[in-house]
């Protein structure tokens, strides 16, 4: 158990760095700003209580924010993406995922599940934070186009870095 | 009572969520700018010292590109400092104290972080209070403005970036004289929106837009970008869109301007409202 929660913090504290000092330097075209943090509320165990799993999305957001001087925006995407969680789960999985115990990973066996339940998890997340940074549907389809272009960078990279942690076990 | 447990145990999922939904909305909404800059000035406080350390390598590879730039700029400045006291000399008899008449001075500083890619842009320099920097003190480089400083720590300090869809500047139409304000329309970092220019003045595209000297921020006509294109809105002012002189994504080197006669201005305009 204590194992499991060092493994967690250390996720925790490694992703935040990541995106702090690395991703959030990245200037693709202007546009292109991959948040790829999101991960950390996208690997917590299937049977984490639902107090729990909201307070660490918004603490994550909290953290997020404190580090980019934007007070409340990535706090409540994030707090919105721990909130439909359990209802992007419990609607993607299929019969062999529905008695999962432990984190959602990548597994070979299933990755198209792995695919999608990222793929719905970053649209969400990106979608709440990119509107609420404009804070207006004023330029509705450059906000779109950014929040598509954005997702596919977070995507490609959270399905990268999934695979290369499966190929290191596995070997 | 007990129906209330059990409707606060089957719901409570939800309450949580829209309480804490809630909550940072109601950070995100009512917080004025200098407030939101200033949390987290200690996260990014660390942040800054590792950024600058990197920045100061990856220095070494720019320092061809600063080092014409720093050229350039100096043979402008000389010709300017000859322009001067050639009419200096010509002005001598009727001179009267020069030294209490300095409206600004200006200090460097080199850019450790900086983003375009947000709406609401933000730019660390490596100068903070210990070099007597303050919020809202104006921040230029060679090719025009750059934003505001809005928060200071004692070796760091924050600028709200041109780039930030909340910052406006008074800015005129150099031709013309008429002012209007500018702003970023968070679409494209090189361009900016200039609003408040009305009907009958005579724009044409690439006349200069430069800034106003209304606010004591920043002094009167530093050019800041020249106008790409304009169209009527509602019948009686023009919205102008205008290039900006400054590519942000590669600001180094940039000028902060102390004014010293802020404090003054402010005070006597603040008797009349």
């Amino acid at each position: 158990m204590s194992k499991q929660l060092t493994r967690y913090a250390l996720t925790f504290i490694a992703l935040i760095a990541l995106q702090t000092l690395i991703l959030n330097n990245i200037k693709l075209g202007g546009f292109i700003n991959p948040y790829v943090y999101i991960l950390f509320i996208m690997l917590l165990p299937f049977e984490i209580p639902g107090w729990l799993l909201l307070t660490l999305g918004f603490i994550t957001g909290l953290t997020m924010d404190a580090f980019s001087g934007t007070l409340g925006m990535h706090s409540s995407a994030t707090l919105f993406v721990a909130f439909i969680r359990p209802l992007i789960l419990s609607n993607i999985s299929t019969h062999e995922s529905t008695d999962k115990k432990g984190s959602p990973a990548l597994n070979m066996k299933d990755i198209g599940w792995f695919i999608k339940y990222t793929f719905f998890i970053v649209i969400a997340h990106h979608f709440v934070l990119f509107y609420l940074e404009t804070f207006s549907f004023a330029h509705f389809f450059t906000t779109l186009l950014r929040v598509m272009l954005s997702s596919v960078f977070t995507a490609l990279f959270i399905l990268l870095s999934q695979f290369f942690l499966i190929r290191n076990q596995s070997n | 009572m007990n129906s209330l447990l059990r409707f606060l145990e089957k719901y409570y999922f939800l309450l949580l969520f829209l309480i804490l939904e809630g909550f940072s909305i109601w950070l995100l909404v009512d917080h004025n700018y200098y407030q939101k800059a200033s949390f987290g000035k200690l996260s990014r406080g660390v942040i800054s010292v590792i950024d600058n350390q990197i920045r100061s390598i990856s220095n070494y590879f720019h320092f061809k590109q600063t080092n014409i730039e720093f050229m350039v700029e100096n043979v402008a400045l000389r010709n300017e400092m000859e322009k001067l006291k050639n009419r200096l000399e010509a002005n001598k008899s009727n001179l009267t104290d020069s030294i209490g008449s300095v409206k600004y001075t200006y200090s460097t500083a080199k850019v450790v972080n900086n983003t375009i890619n947000k709406q609401n842009n933000f730019i660390t320099l490596n100068v903070g209070s210990n070099e007597g920097i303050q919020s809202e003190m104006g921040v230029i480089t060679k090719d025009g403005i750059v934003g505001v400083v809005a928060s200071v720590t004692k070796n760091f300090s924050t600028v709200i970036s041109l780039l930030n869809t909340n910052l406006k500047v008074s800015a005129k139409h150099s031709r013309s004289g008429t002012f209007g304000s500018l702003y970023w329309d968070g679409v494209n970092y090189r361009e900016t929106i200039l609003s408040e220019i009305p009907q009958h003045v005579n724009l044409t595209q690439g006349d200069t837009i430069v800034t106003s000297g209304y606010s004591t921020i920043f002094p009167p006509n530093i050019p800041l970008g020249i106008i790409e294109e304009f169209e009527l809105k509602d019948g009686s002012f023009y919205i102008v869109k205008v290039k900006l002189l400054s590519d942000f994504k590669r600001i180094n080197n940039v000028y902060v301007i102390k004014s010293h006669q802020a404090a003054e201005k402010n005070l006597i305009e603040k008797q009349n409202e």
